[in-house]
């Protein structure tokens, strides 16, 4: 097979280049892809990736540069293009359709059919498992994908592209929604697939993983090409370096706790899922203090949502009891909830923190709309008080947008936003606030920011509750950790005195305090 | 100039009257295919209405019950785009007219009560409606366009049954009021001596008006109007920011529901229109107030505009002649306007894109 | 008795295929309240060709009118088909407005023929009772009408076309997830068309259905009722499968025949409800089984949202 092969390189990314208005995206970037090869992709958010992948599915034209595939030069005007050159892409977020099946999502599209166009679904059948068998992917073809765990579902996703016969995969960020067991398994996949004379890209900004599984590693930042490596060359500390330009100080300045009275106890929680017919949390306990900041550590999907949900009344509880500064909330509204001095930064900011539609001003007053300084007794809204307390929050919390107070939230800049919001909550002046993955998205400027201030109210003598998904904040920002696995508490942290890997080991549920338990 | 097309009114405006010339121009195209001899006419007359007569008395006659059915649209308009700022669609607002309408004139002519509080009883009638409505959605889930059109022919058949008790025995309709209990007609405060003695337009008329100014109040200027449109516009935040969603639902289409029983009420009790108590659809008026609250601009004082222009040419039907064509046309044409309606969004954002387009040329040239 | 069973039947049917009209559209993604205008212009598509043909062979009148409803009905949804996949227009606003310039077209041009036939005749009814007959099979008092079998073929094609068919398989992939539906190469734009076109075929079916139920001249301002609206009462009753559809209509139809067929009753007329009563039944009934059955939605998860291309 290899004889037929004209070129070293499966897919060839040469020169470029892609503007958007305002912002150059993409700037002179080549990429090459070896056959049987897993190359990593690596840079921050906002480093020019997804515009890359992209252009090589032809859902933006590149306005310099050229594509090649095995050496001959291609036009790639959409995705159908894309899939008939061979390339196949694991999405961040799955494309798969809930109510199917696992079979009926890989077959969808390309499906097996005889007069009138009836489905051969067993002849389908065949082929799948043939092929999970080969390369290791166990998968039960008429599991329906909602029941099915997430690393079931990414593996009914490799198999898309593999019932394809596709040659060059494509994997974005895999790995992010894994327990470090099911990501030692891709892994192994992976691998399994490269030796099978598949290429792999391998789209990413975890630098141990690239390290553990790449054959070579191309480093973008901020929509330049930084240069492509052997990982067996280098080390993390240059790959990062590459990353980021310069040696990054995670680290987050504070001072020891002054911890005071227990402001938040939450006994027992139980809170019902809304996906599956089980509970996604179950019998949580945990205390936070005046003056600490805890943080539930955890992978995405174990129960934090719903735990911040039963919280701050978003979703009931079906068991279990929230008392907050001794007073029992677990029945009161979420207005109640507010009112009585808990704050919310929430985990989707155009979901459930902003109206989009709302000016900059009125999103400021989201929580406090009916407060007495900015309505008056008769139910009219106080503009004037509104616009200038909007004014005092921007100055005073660097909140930067066109034109001020009266700029729509939606034409703000997703850091922007989340400081208004971030402003709105902290300034309600809490005695607890929730603060869930309030970095999400942000590029480091922004997240320092929010530790500083993260910090600044545990200072203030508040109690933080910092719900995370990322282990560098895990460990940097919090006075205590404790990790979430499978809706359960499954263990308590210092993290002045614990490691990754041990923090790794509890929210795979590898380990857990059995005092928890009882 | 510039500034005056981006300005996001004037781009509403343009957009409303693209639609009402794009309606005119296929209600004349139709007219066209059924006979191509008296359609330039007819168009015509749809659109001059009460200028057909001859004499300016007879004009202004005319123009007075064009107003005196323009109120109640203008009401049901009012109704259908407050309950769309909160994201709800209500299409009982039809029903809900229906409610209004045989709540007033059973009290008319059954118990004999003054004007006023007909005018209440008509609004309360309907707002209990909206609220099935708005409680079938808030807790049941339960679509409300489709409990809407249950709505309306369930108080369809209600009026016609409650409201058969109060009919001339000869014939399908209700009692006259004027004969039977003149003091529910409303008052008219010498506003008939402005329309040529046209006692149909009565203190309905500033009524309505004041209504619709007191719609815009309430959604612009209150923190009622600010909880209704947060939640219109996301109702997860509005959840999140502990807004009571289900109670500003319900309150919404009582609301929404009142708003159409008083235009059923400013109708009926001038005595200008009479209820047929074996009318077997439900009276258009409601269905009008879609049309006339999206050619508004969803906005309560072009809803008041937009009303008067749909009732027109509604009325400007019954000057089409008749040895060709039928009065209907009015409604293709008003129907036709609401559903272009739906492209006004792309309407301006073509409108967004030329200007863009041709500040980047200047933008270039400089 | 055999008389209820016969309007219950030939009510259903009407339901049955409106309402399966309406799951096809929705499972490809596209909300069809414009129904109820469907079904009228499908009747007047109908009616038109019943009066035109005159004096034909029954299997030559049959087919014809079915096909000219069915014709009609797509056309007119594509008035739905342009403004919501094309244009991401409101598919509430496009549905209503759909359905009162159905109802008006219609008495507009069935008017305008009928006066142009004979200057002093203004109704809106078309003639078409010869042809009404050819429709009936009379089976010992029960009349047997082929729309009937319509109705069965038409579950049966449906059950087969979503869950048997390729076609199936990737429209119900649009309704849920159009962007996963795009990313394996199908044209999320085609297959909404196609559900909106057969919804539209289903729809126009369905009013010439329901204008041969009554046994009086339909007048073409009346419209159809709401029919529209209970088929999809009856759809979501049905949580979007065909067969339990089947079910949801008969039990429709059911209440909707009683109120052609209480005076038959003895029972029912000792009640002495007024008839409005009976009338206002099967939307009261639609109201119960709403609030009953809507809390746990099986609606397609895409529906009623625009599909765009560029955001995914």
């Amino acid at each position: 097979m290899n004889k037929e092969r004209q070129s070293e390189y499966a897919i060839e990314m040469l020169n470029i280049t892609k503007r958007f208005p305002g912002i150059i995206a993409n700037d002179n970037i080549t990429l090459q892809l070896r056959h049987g090869e897993i190359h990593a992709l690596l840079g921050e958010n906002g480093a020019g990736k997804s515009t890359l992948m992209s252009v090589l599915f032809g859902l933006y034209q590149a306005e310099e540069g050229i594509i090649k595939k095995d050496g001959k030069e291609v036009k790639i005007n959409d995705p159908n293009d894309a899939n008939a050159l061979g390339i196949g892409m694991v999405h961040q977020h799955f494309k798969l359709v809930e109510c199917f099946t696992v079979l009926d999502n890989i077959i969808l599209g390309d499906e097996p059919v005889g007069k009138a166009g009836i489905l051969k679904k067993s002849e389908a059948r065949k082929k799948i498992l043939a092929l999970s068998e080969k390369y290791g992917l166990q998968v039960d073809p008429d599991a329906v994908i909602s029941d099915i765990t997430v690393g079931m579902q990414q593996r009914t996703e490799i198999l898309k592209m593999l019932y394809r016969d596709n040659e060059i995969l494509i994997f974005d960020e895999p790995t992010a929604v894994l327990t470090p067991q099911e990501i030692e398994e891709l892994m192994q996949i992976m691998r399994n697939l490269a030796a099978e004379g598949k290429s792999i890209l391998f789209i990413s900004h975890k630098l141990a993983e690239i390290m553990a599984v790449a054959d070579r590693c191309t480093v973008l930042r901020k929509g330049k090409y930084i240069g492509t490596v052997e990982t067996k060359n280098t080390t993390m500390e240059e790959l990062s370096a590459m990353m980021v330009g310069r040696n990054v100080n995670f680290h987050v300045d504070k001072q020891p706790a002054h911890t005071g009275d227990v402001v938040l106890d939450v006994q027992h929680m139980t809170v019902a899922s809304k996906v599956h017919n089980n509970n996604a949390v179950k019998d949580v306990s945990f205390q936070v203090r005046r003056g600490e900041i805890v943080c539930i550590a955890g992978i995405d999907g174990n129960g934090q949502t719903e735990l911040v949900y039963g919280l701050t009344g978003l979703e009931p509880l079906v068991d279990g009891k929230i008392i907050m500064d001794g007073k029992d909330i677990t029945k009161s509204s979420i207005r109640k909830r507010s009112t009585a001095g808990m704050s919310h930064i929430p985990e989707d900011r155009h979901k459930h923190g902003l109206v989009l539609d709302y000016s900059l001003e009125y999103n400021m007053i989201l929580q406090t709309y009916f407060e007495s300084r900015f309505t008056d007794r008769i139910g009219f809204l106080r503009r004037k008080n509104i616009r200038q307390y909007s004014d005092k929050l921007i100055e005073q919390y660097d909140v930067r947008s066109g034109q001020g107070s009266v700029t729509p939230a939606r034409s703000m800049s997703g850091g922007n936003q989340q400081k208004a919001i971030i402003a709105r909550e902290i300034d309600k002046q809490p005695e607890l606030l929730v603060a869930v993955q309030p970095t999400r998205g942000l590029d480091v400027g922004a997240i320092e920011y929010i530790h500083k201030q993260l910090v600044a109210q545990r200072d203030a003598g508040k109690a933080v509750l910092l719900i995370s998904l990322e282990l560098d904040e895990v460990m940097d920002v919090p006075d205590r950790i404790l990790v979430m696995y499978e809706g359960e508490i499954v263990g308590e942290l210092d993290p002045k005195k614990t490691t990754q890997e041990e923090l790794g080991l509890y929210m795979a549920g590898a380990k857990r305090d059995e005092v928890r338990k009882a | 100039m510039k500034k005056f097309f981006k300005n996001e009114a004037v781009q509403t405006f343009l957009a409303s009257i693209l639609c009402i010339l794009a309606g005119l121009l296929i209600g004349y195209i139709v007219l066209l295919i059924i006979n191509p001899q008296g359609a330039g006419e007819s168009i015509q007359n749809i659109v001059k209405n009460f200028f057909t007569w001859k004499r300016p008395q007879q004009q202004i006659k005319q123009l007075g019950n064009t107003l005196a059915k323009t109120m109640p649209l203008i009401m049901c308009s009012l109704s259908i785009l407050f309950a769309y700022k909160v994201g709800l669609f209500n299409i009982g607002t039809a029903g809900q007219y229906v409610a209004g309408a045989c709540a007033s004139l059973y009290a008319a002519l059954a118990w004999h009560w003054g004007w006023l509080p007909c005018m209440l009883l008509a609004m309360i009638a309907a707002a209990l409606l909206g609220a099935v409505t708005g409680f079938l959605k808030a807790y049941c889930n339960v679509n409300e366009v489709i409990s809407g059109i249950m709505l309306n022919w369930i108080s369809l058949y209600t009026a016609n049954t409650i409201l058969s008790n109060v009919k001339e025995t000869a014939s399908p309709y209700t009692l006259y009021l004027n004969k039977e209990n003149p003091s529910s007609m409303l008052p008219t405060m010498g506003l008939e001596n402005l329309f040529n003695g046209n006692g149909n337009v009565t203190i309905a008329l500033p009524l309505a008006i004041l209504a619709a100014i007191l719609v815009w109040v309430i959604l612009s200027k209150t923190r009622f109007g600010y909880e209704l449109k947060a939640t219109g516009n996301n109702k997860n935040a509005a959840k999140y920011a502990g807004m009571a969603q289900n109670r500003n639902i319900i309150l919404t289409l009582m609301i929404s529901g009142a708003l159409a029983g008083l235009g059923a009420s400013l109708l009926y009790q001038t005595g200008y229109m009479r209820w047929e108590c074996t009318q077997s659809s439900v009276p258009a008026m409601g269905f009008n107030g879609i049309a006339a609250a999206f050619l508004g601009g969803l906005h309560p004082l072009g809803a008041v505009f937009s009303s008067f222009f749909i009732q027109h040419i509604t009325d400007g039907g019954q000057y089409v002649n008749t040895n060709f064509y039928s009065s209907q046309i009015s409604d293709v044409i008003s129907s036709v306007i609401i559903y272009l309606c739906g492209f006004v969004l792309f309407i301006k954002l073509t409108m967004k894109r030329v200007i863009a387009r041709s500040e980047d040329k200047k933008g270039a040239k400089q | 008795m055999l008389l209820l069973i016969q309007y219950t039947l030939i009510f259903a049917s009407v339901l049955l295929l409106v309402a399966l009209g309406g799951c096809i559209s929705e499972h490809s993604g596209i909300i069809n309240l414009g129904l109820e205008g469907i079904m009228v212009v499908g009747a007047l598509g109908g009616a038109l060709v019943m009066r035109s043909l005159g004096t034909t062979s029954a299997v030559v009148m049959v087919l014809a009118a079915m096909i000219a409803a069915a014709l009609a009905g797509m056309l007119y949804s594509c008035l739905l088909g342009v403004a919501a996949i094309h244009f991401k227009a409101d598919q509430t606003l496009i549905g209503t407005a759909m359905n009162l310039l159905a109802t008006a077209a219609a008495t507009v041009l069935v008017k305008a023929m009928n006066t142009a036939a004979n200057p002093d005749n203004h109704s809106s009814e078309i003639e078409y009772v010869a042809a009404r007959k050819m429709f009936i099979v009379n089976i010992n008092g029960f009349e047997f009408n082929w729309f009937m079998i319509v109705a069965v073929i038409a579950v049966i094609t449906v059950y087969f076309l979503l869950y048997k068919n390729r076609f199936g398989l990737r429209l119900m992939a649009c309704g849920e997830h159009p962007q996963a539906a795009d990313s394996v190469g199908i044209n999320v734009y085609k297959m909404r068309w196609c559900g909106v076109l057969i919804s539209g075929l289903l729809g126009g079916l369905g009013g010439l259905c329901y204008i041969l139920a009554g046994v009086s001249l339909w007048k073409f301002e009346n419209g159809v009722a709401g029919f529209g609206f209970l088929a999809l009462a009856v759809m979501i009753f049905g949580q979007w499968k065909p067969t339990r559809i089947a079910i949801a209509a008969l039990l429709f139809g059911l209440f909707r025949a009683l109120s052609n067929t209480y005076t038959g009753f003895p029972f029912l007329v000792s009640l002495n409800l007024p008839g409005n009563v009976y009338n206002m039944m099967p939307y009261i009934v639609c109201l119960i089984v709403l609030a009953f059955t809507s809390k746990a939605s099986h609606a397609p998860k895409a529906e009623g949202i625009p599909y765009d291309k560029g955001s995914r």
